[in-house]
């Protein structure tokens, strides 16, 4: 141990922290410059016309919901956010109950033709939904369903993604619990219902989480069929605010009332993240471990 | 305990059913119905609208009037079209940039995440909160940053002296501008699933190494990388299909603009099948993204294995 002597040196706590600190000072300037267009949309969204250009104050001076009550007062904000929360809450609830049957037939049950259906999901993945859009479209036409909650709600159910998540959880069941609940008389389902749904609650709420969001966000499909403003949902309806700024006439009111209906599109889902976060990162770690 | 069974129900069909096996093993039949549900609503909205788009492609297909079988007319017709190469192109130096974009800042997070210093919980949850938000969200505050007159950005860049660039409205600036929007949003979702491939990787392998002899900068490249292959290999396919759906992001910010120099594959398809309504012609265009997708997540699986021969 002829470098114990350097070694002592190098452990000694100050060098250790000044190492440390080297390589955790960049990662958490660029966290900060990350965080910064959100920040920034939140805190302009509740300061008064005067100080947005004028002030670049990180802590607004002066507070207003002035900007709110413009957005809610020049569109239909409301009616918005109800098609969105319908949307999503049926999505969520529907995407469960298929996705879980289904993830739970594909991991725990014995049949001719599971590793072939399984695949062909899979690999349907690989597929963009653009392919599907049009034919949906006419669908959608044909069956005079364009401006409903039909058109909103049933396509997004076909989405893979809770298939695999229950999949993947039910796939690390032991064997002993279903065995258990067989001799205490079970059926499938009520084994299902019983005992593996229960046990599965870290599936759901990820699952839960991950779809709202994703359906809460949806854009494209939710354009093509909404052709009445009542139908949009808010972040179609909100991309009326793209208008305000890009043609560059900078009207200082344009930027809060903007900010301000954008927030409106992102608080819930940044709240329900800073919520339930472990849950988000679970959700998306189960993906991509397994995958 | 099978003979109780089958005195029970001695020679009916159901009983005849449950006995059949399947490679050694009773079949489960009640297994059909717990998928009946989802198989019926995939195969209406996913699987037969695969098939009936490659139909409509062949096709002359308006919203108003009968379909017209027009063969191969609306590829030939996308071979000549002058829009074509111009929003494939787009598309490609998006990709170019976000793919290698996203990847590298998402490993970069990863690494420097699982290094668990002060503050890892609430700086992973700053890389990741743009994903949880809507892309109009996104496009409405970065059309704000990249406002030539008022923008943070020309502002920022002009305190330290350097000239304001209009971000959106010149074709000189326009792809990267998007492409840094797009990677804003992306990386924290990759930096998870590249997260949970790191934890999977035991510490002691690159403490070994560094025992060995190895500089930290080895260790890196010659374990930590090939073990996180897998995760890798899911993100960069999954960054490759995103970045050639592009879309949102392009109809908000800058409408295909200046000049069509932002205008992307998808924002073409939904120029041509839902403003001008040519569904024949979307459905063809939406084949040869399929087709232009299919033959990178090809190549770069082919990549990967080539590199671990």
């Amino acid at each position: 141990m002829s470098n114990l002597g350097l070694s002592t040196l190098y452990n000694r706590s100050s060098v250790r922290f000044i190492r440390t600190f080297i390589i955790w000072f960049p990662g958490a300037v660029v966290a900060l410059l990350w965080l910064f267009p959100l920040y920034w949309m939140l805190n302009t969204s509740v300061k008064p016309d005067r100080l947005i250009l004028a002030g670049m104050d990180l802590i607004p001076t002066e507070i207003t919901w002035e900007h709110y009550r413009t957005v809610v007062a020049d569109t239909p904000v409301i009616r918005w956010f109800i098609n969105s929360i319908v949307t999503s809450v049926c999505v969520v609830a529907g995407s469960l109950v298929l996705g879980s049957l289904t993830g739970f037939a594909l991991a725990r049950m014995h049949f001719p033709g599971r590793t072939v259906i399984f695949w062909l999901l899979i690999s349907s993945l690989m597929i963009p939904p653009e392919m599907s859009i049009v034919p949906l479209f006419i669908g959608v036409l044909r069956l005079e369903v364009q401006d409903s909650f039909t058109s909103l709600i049933i396509p997004p159910l076909a989405s893979v993604f809770p298939v695999y998540l229950y999949r993947q959880f039910f796939l690390s069941f032991p064997r002993e619990l279903e065995d258990a609940a067989a001799i205490d008389g079970c059926s499938r389902l009520g084994t299902f219902l019983r005992v593996a749904l229960p046990l599965a609650r870290p599936a759901t709420l990820a699952g839960a989480i991950l779809i709202f969001t994703s359906n809460w966000n949806s854009f494209l499909w939710p354009l093509l069929v909404a052709f009445k403003t009542e139908w949009k949902t808010l972040p179609v309806g909100m991309a009326f605010y793209t208008r305000l700024d890009i043609q560059g006439t900078s009207t200082q009111s344009g930027y809060g009332e903007a900010m301000a209906a954008v927030a409106i599109v992102a608080l819930p889902t940044l709240i329900f993240f800073l919520i339930l976060q472990r849950y988000f990162i679970e959700g998306v770690t189960q993906v991509g471990i397994k995958g | 305990m099978t003979h109780l069974v089958d005195r029970a129900a001695p020679d009916g069909w159901l009983s005849r059913l449950s006995r059949i096996r399947y490679r050694g093993r009773r079949v489960d039949w009640q297994a059909y119905l717990f998928i009946l549900p989802f198989a019926l609503i995939f195969i209406v909205i996913t699987l037969l609208p695969i098939f009936f788009g490659i139909y409509i492609s062949f096709n002359e297909w308006g919203i108003v009037g009968d379909p017209e079988w027009v063969g191969l007319d609306n590829f030939r017709e996308a071979m000549q079209d002058d829009w074509i190469p111009k929003v494939w192109g787009n598309t490609f130096q998006m990709a170019a940039l976000v793919v290698p974009g996203t990847v590298i800042v998402a490993l970069l997070m990863a690494l420097w995440i699982n290094r668990e210093q002060w503050f890892s919980g609430p700086i992973r949850t700053a890389f990741f909160a743009p994903h949880v938000v809507a892309i109009t969200v996104t496009a409405i505050i970065w059309i704000w940053i990249f406002e030539k007159e008022t923008g943070l950005l020309n502002l920022a860049l002009y305190g330290i002296g350097i000239p304001k660039q209009g971000w959106l409205t010149t074709s000189k600036w326009v792809i990267q501008s998007i492409s840094l929007v797009t990677i804003w949003q992306a990386v924290g979702f990759h930096m998870v699933i590249l997260l949970a491939g790191l934890k999977e990787i035991p510490a002691e392998l690159g403490e070994a190494a560094v025992i060995d002899g190895a500089s930290a900068w080895q260790a890196f490249w010659r374990i930590t990388l090939p073990l996180l292959t897998p995760a890798l290999g899911l993100v960069i396919t999954l960054e490759i299909i995103s970045a050639f759906r592009i879309f949102g992001q392009v109809y908000l910010m800058t409408g295909g603009g200046p000049g069509g120099h932002s205008a992307t594959i998808v924002s073409y398809i939904y120029h041509e099948g839902f403003v001008r309504f040519r569904l024949g012609f979307a459905a063809a265009l939406s084949l040869l993204l399929f087709l232009t997708i299919l033959i990178f997540t090809l190549l770069r699986a082919r990549l990967v294995r080539e590199h671990s021969n």
